[in-house]
């Protein structure tokens, strides 16, 4: 399929990019690995005047660990470069391990952290060609006004399906988002919005420019399970990241779950609460599975049934949780 | 839409071209530069028979914009082979039936050589995981595993024998 036609701006600083944004206002669309948006532009479901490709700019590729301010990763690191970072291997497994099921290694090589972060949400009704979106007379995230997965919704359920976002969630991550007004940093949950078509609270002149990790979160262990049809390329249809530090008598400081492609928002369960101060007790874990389905909101955004997908976010906290938990005191 | 002077280093040679901006790099290859190895398959970056090396690592040609890539080198199946002379892993492909319908070969042959040069001697698992990006619908895999296993053995014979040759001088 042929792309739609735009201009390509290529600036080789973050100054120069937010200038680009700037002149440009809703015309402009930002671009770095591609991965995302390309097969978007193919679809027409975008139809920028300009993109501004932001490979060019260097500064925002890095990953730096600091002993005081933690872990910082560039926007534009790319997913290789994350999944085979030693620091991450060492000190947040939770990251690494979700890095490493992104998509496939062509992919990753080309998909960047702040494009998985700020990734478009998905669904069976948008993900289609605009020949096949208008033979159902389109749909509400994009030029309809019916939702086809919940008639009567006046919000969007299209699935947030990054792999990366609930790993750092777990972690306590924050992010930094250039404009020209300055910079700020928020905690990375609250750039999202639990609505597939609003998304995330970043601006459209904002460029997210960094992930910080705090150093209280270095040393967690962690892993993440991931249900997909093939076990390559595809994205997630239900996704389960965890993050645990215990003591070393077993008992659970602190713990964090996090779910991912079964909202329209990556999400933390708030149930892994009852984990904290416990030592490891099977049907402990049995329950706080359980719960972590009423955090999961999958509708019949994919090819998979929504039963499954949310069945399979109850077994992968429990395998998720006996992985970290279960062994590790006793190693 | 205006058309953009950009240069392109594409297998070592240096291009000139007056493109639009919304051309994708497979379709330059193809059709401005008439290096039609790299191949279209599935068209929404899922496949990888469009696989290109950029600085020597595996990506999309699908997935690129030609303009953004001018500082790079680009390397297609059709800059691999050396002096008239097919290169280990497109013998391999060759004896060990690694190709049928060869539409996705070009690309499993260039992402094995990023692996084979990061790695090689690589277990069948690291193989399978190199490989996850690049479909195949004809051999089942398993004989691409066979020839990259096999490409492996004639770059190590290649190499003894440089090492013997080296030592006779």
């Amino acid at each position: 399929m042929s792309l739609p036609s735009f201009e390509v701006v290529r600036p080789r600083t973050l100054e120069g990019a937010l200038e680009e944004l700037e002149r440009h206002g809703p015309d402009a669309q930002m671009i770095a690995g591609g991965t995302d948006l390309v097969p978007s532009l193919k679809q027409g479901l975008f139809s920028p005047r300009v993109l501004v490709d932001l490979k060019g700019v260097r500064e925002l590729d890095f990953i730096r660990f600091d002993r005081e301010a933690g872990l910082e990763l560039g926007a534009l690191t790319t997913i290789t470069r994350l999944a085979q970072s030693p620091v991450v291997a060492e000190y947040f497994p939770v990251l690494q391990a979700a890095a490493k099921t992104v998509a496939s290694p062509l992919l990753r090589n080309m998909g960047t952290l702040g494009g998985n972060l700020c990734l478009d949400t998905r669904c069976l009704y948008y993900n289609q060609s605009a020949f096949w979106r208008e033979s159902l007379g389109y749909c509400l995230k994009k030029e309809g006004t019916v939702c086809h997965v919940a008639p009567g919704s006046s919000v969007c359920w299209a699935v947030f399906s990054g792999d990366t976002a609930p790993a750092l969630m777990t972690l306590a991550a924050t992010v930094r988002l250039a404009s020209p007004r300055g910079e700020r940093e928020i905690p990375l949950r609250e750039l999202y919005v639990n609505d597939g078509w609003v998304r995330l609270t970043k601006r459209h002149d904002e460029i997210l420019t960094a992930v910080r990790i705090p150093l209280s979160s270095a040393g967690w262990k962690g892993t993440y399970k991931k249900l997909r049809i093939r076990n390559s390329i595809d994205y997630p249809l239900a996704g389960v990241a965890v993050a645990m530090r215990w003591a070393s008598d077993g008992v659970c400081q602190d713990v964090r779950i996090a779910l991912t492609a079964v909202n329209p928002a990556p999400r933390l369960v708030e149930a892994a609460a009852r984990l904290k101060g416990k030592r490891y007790d099977p049907s402990l874990v049995d329950e706080v599975a359980h719960e972590a389905i009423r955090t999961a909101k999958p509708l019949r955004t994919s090819a998979s049934t929504m039963e499954y997908r949310r069945h399979m976010v109850r077994v992968f906290v429990r395998r998720a949780l006996n992985e970290v938990w279960a062994n590790g005191p006793h190693c | 839409m205006n058309k953009e002077n950009i240069r392109l280093r594409v297998n070592k040679r240096d291009y000139q071209l007056e493109i639009a901006p919304n051309r994708l790099l497979l379709d330059v290859l193809r059709q401005d530069l008439g290096l039609t190895g790299s191949k279209r398959g599935c068209d929404d970056s899922s496949c990888g028979a469009c696989t290109v090396l950029v600085d020597g690592e595996p990506q999309m040609a699908c997935l690129m914009l030609a303009v953004s890539y001018q500082d790079c080198e680009i390397t297609t199946i059709e800059g691999i082979a050396c002096e008239g002379q097919l290169e280990p892993l497109q013998r391999a492909f060759c004896d060990e039936g690694g190709a049928q319908c060869g539409y996705c070969t070009p690309g499993m042959i260039l992402t094995a050589r990023h692996l084979l040069a990061h790695n090689p001697r690589p277990t069948d698992q690291e193989i399978n995981e190199a490989l996850s990006g690049n479909l195949c619908r004809c051999t089942g895999y398993v004989q691409i595993i066979a020839s990259v296993r096999k490409a492996i053995e004639l770059l190590e014979k290649q190499e003894s024998g440089v090492a013997a040759a080296g030592q006779g001088g």
